[in-house]
């Protein structure tokens, strides 16, 4: 069963996801009709999505295979995904920001870098159709 | 939980600070149709209710917050416009983006507006309908990251948005700003200064409505199409990889290979390829960023970042935003390459709630004056204050002592023009600065368009009214598409950055494009592809946002008489052509080594000819003249300036 993960250190806490996902139901913006919410923490190394539901989307905008909320997601820090995938998909961004700092602010599906550096490994790759 | 939905009037909060009291009151709604809302709403409400001549810093100046119809939707980027009448006379009008504006929309307020002053200090407490104001003793004096923390502590609910002003705007220094998330500033102009003088330390809001766009259907699909031109994959900008990854710093190495990078104080405008490349985005990236964070739903992954200096004197430091800016001003302005140096400056001058500008050329302006003679040690209180300045101890309590204005400091934070009048000896000719306000760091003798910018923006040198200073790129549409937007441009020609033909035309173009974009409200800096010069996706989602049926060729209207606002405001207040110039230096100076030619009256006047004639302003004076006020149905304004004794053609 495909569910909904979150790389909270890619969280860059902009609620899209909340805000868009209150308003699946009935077209109202605001912010407690999301079944998804956004921990800001304003100074500090983190931002939380907690995630209220099991991944099945009310009505998914752009694209009929992916939640909203990760369809949206500008920095890659929602992805959708079976148990066993997940693991892979988290281990491959772990080892992608080890090899360049750029993946601290977006995820390598989201943006895979074309310039690579001199003596960096390839990180070992997760299919891009995961997410 | 059931959500109350507001309605769609335009609610604004009148508070009066001297009496304590507050009304709300509904703006007419045809409002939405003339001014769009956000910034075009605050700058016709700082036109009516500030009188010719009001003194600044008195309690008749009002301090407007306003928000507009696409705040608290994904797309409005929670931007919150500032405006009140500027302590250099002009208006003085920024926005900031966070989470303030659509948490003031849910709490179902548009505008807030200030007037009064208040005894002793206070702060704002908003929640829905609850409007209190509050003795915020116990906050003043702290630092912009202090307030945020113990007010929070203090409301005990991590939702609370708040606007605060640091020690800096308390001790009104010159240009400072107002602060919200920790690092985000708005209304650079002084918006901080008058904020101060009413004794107003913070404003916290809570709000619990939901906000329903008119046509949701419609909103999303325009919101699609939107995407599609900001997206990292899918944007045909080439830009649009590097701003949503790097961020605006990347710029600081281009600049330089460009002769675009001021250097000590601009008297080169190229610096040491080693130095340049050092502070850039990379680097940044590499060793001292933690995380990026991002205002109100904004599509791009990364603009500023939280980061932490990691070795060195200052190591454990932690602030947030690196931009454009920094680089320039705490860098190669004072020939500064140490990083870490760099980092500290600009999250020092967040804490004390400084404006970097304001710091970084009124400080490259004292290094010139010292290295000339024109400043002793006696008069930096024994700082050795020369281009490269290895004291960085010093360097560092010289912010704190600006904020305080202590010593030297105190001279300093009075801004360079002002300092210079008090220094003389011809030191005004080193100053960066124009209508009182120091410059903003991109290159105007190699980008006309942005030297001419920067010499009529009516808040004095504002880059955002004209953002991007960079060529967006026309050849993305057809001939045809171009067509239909009834430019009226020789897009070859204007896009020429360093030809002097069409550039009042452009710069037109631009000005009011961006005014529309801040008063629906959104970023400039998300004008990627082709939204800069097609607006009609921003028209769409402002369509279904709002339910309102008009022309496009309205809507551009809008932004036109938005922009003409700004003009009328200063018109009002005596500014004339005369004050529509560029900094001395480049002026009279020429960009050794590049070729660029000096901003000399045979070359700038006939492009200042141009803008003031595209816009139908009077060539002679730069008063809009009676056609055009006509035109854009701001016939009560020809009526008021009449009534003052203006002349209008």
């Amino acid at each position: 069963m495909k569910k909904i993960f979150v790389i909270e250190d890619l969280c860059n806490g902009c609620r899209l996801c909340e805000t868009f996902c209150s308003s699946l139901e009935d077209g109202v913006f605001s912010e407690d009709g999301g079944r998804i919410s956004v921990l800001k923490m304003p100074g500090e190394e983190k931002d939380i999505p907690i995630i209220g539901c099991d991944g099945k989307c009310i009505r998914s905008l752009f694209n009929e295979n992916t939640p909203t909320c990760v369809s949206l997601c500008p920095t890659g820090a929602l992805f959708y995904s079976e148990q066993q995938k997940a693991v892979e998909t988290r281990l491959f961004y772990e080892s992608a920001k080890k090899e360049h700092s750029i993946f601290k602010v977006i995820a390598p599906w989201k943006w895979p870098f074309p310039w690579r550096r001199p003596n960096a490994k390839k990180a070992t790759s997760a299919s891009e159709d995961a997410i | 939980m059931s959500i109350k939905i507001r309605d769609n009037k335009i609610k604004l909060l009148r508070i009066d600070l001297s009496t304590g009291k507050n009304r709300t009151e509904i703006l007419p709604d045809s409002w939405l149709k003339k001014y769009l809302g956000c910034k075009g709403i605050t700058t016709r409400l700082v036109y009516d209710e500030i009188p010719a001549g009001t003194d600044p810093f008195g309690p008749d100046n009002v301090i407007i917050f306003g928000t507009g119809p696409m705040d608290g939707m994904p797309v409005g980027m929670g931007r919150t416009s500032i405006a009140c009448k500027s302590p250099r006379g002009c208006i003085a009008e920024g926005s900031a983006g966070g989470f303030f504006g659509p948490e003031l929309r849910r709490a179902d307020i548009d505008y807030i507006l200030i007037r009064g002053k208040s005894e002793h200090p206070v702060y704002i407490f908003i929640e829905d309908s609850k409007v209190e104001i509050r003795d915020a003793s116990h906050l003043w004096g702290l630092t912009t990251d202090e307030t945020d923390t113990e007010l929070r502590k203090e409301l005990k609910d991590p939702n609370f948005q708040m606007r605060y002003i640091g020690p800096a705007a308390e001790n009104l220094v010159h240009s400072a700003p107002i602060f919200g998330n920790l690092n985000q500033a708005g209304g650079r102009a002084g918006c901080g200064e008058v904020m101060g003088s009413k004794k107003l330390k913070a404003i916290a809001v809570r709000g619990h409505h939901g906000i329903a766009p008119k046509d949701y259907d419609a909103f999303v699909k325009a919101y699609k199409e939107f995407r599609k031109k900001v997206d990292i994959k899918t944007s045909r900008d080439m830009w649009s990889p590097i701003w949503t990854t790097y961020g605006a710093p990347i710029l600081a190495p281009v600049f330089n290979d460009a002769g675009n990078l001021m250097t000590r104080n601009a008297q080169e405008m190229s610096w040491d390829w080693k130095k340049a490349t050092g502070i850039s985005a990379e680097k940044f990236l590499d060793d001292q960023v933690i995380k990026s964070k991002a205002c109100w739903c904004c599509p791009t992954p990364s603009c500023q970042k939280l980061y932490k200096v990691n070795s060195g004197k200052y190591k454990g430091f932690k602030s947030g935003n690196y931009w454009a800016g920094q680089p320039l001003t705490f860098g190669s302005l004072i020939d500064n390459d140490d990083l870490n140096l760099l980092l500290v400056l600009s999250g020092l001058c967040n804490k004390y709630g400084l404006d970097i500008f304001h710091v970084g050329y009124t400080l490259c302006w004292a290094m010139e004056c010292y290295e000339r003679g024109l400043l002793t040690k006696e008069d930096t209180d024994g700082l050795e204050l020369k281009f490269g300045c290895k004291d960085h101890d010093g360097l560092v309590d010289l912010i704190r002592k600006i904020a305080m204005k202590e010593g030297f400091g105190a001279l300093l934070s009075l801004g360079c023009t002002e300092a210079a009048k008090k220094i003389g000896k011809g030191s005004e000719k080193y100053c960066l600065s124009v209508k009182g306000q120091e410059i903003e760091g991109i290159a105007e003798r190699n980008l006309l368009m942005v030297g001419l910018g920067i010499a009529v923006s009516e808040v004095g040198p504002d880059h955002t009214r004209f953002y991007p200073p960079y060529p967006c790129n026309p050849s993305l549409m057809s001939r045809e598409e171009l067509e239909d937007l009834g430019l009226d441009l020789d897009l070859k020609l204007a896009f020429d950055s360093r030809n002097p033909k069409q550039k009042g035309k452009l710069l037109r173009w631009f000005t009011i494009s961006r005014a529309i974009i801040e008063s629906i409200p959104s970023c400039v800096f998300l004008i990627r592809d082709t939204l800069g010069l097609d607006m009609r996706p921003w028209f769409e989602l402002y369509k279904a946002a709002t339910g309102i049926d008009f022309e496009y060729s309205e809507f551009i209207k809008c932004g036109e008489r938005v922009m003409n606002l700004d003009r009328l405001f200063n018109v009002r207040e005596g500014f004339r052509r005369k004050d529509d110039h560029p900094p001395y230096r480049f002026a009279h100076e020429d960009v050794p080594n590049f070729g660029y030619k000096k901003l000399e009256p045979a070359l700038f006047d006939p492009m200042l000819d141009e803008y003031y004639e595209a816009n139908g302003w009077d060539k002679e004076t730069s008063i809009p003249t009676e056609k055009k006020l006509k035109d854009l149905n701001l016939e009560d304004i020809l009526v008021d300036l009449r009534a003052q004794n203006i002349e209008v053609k």
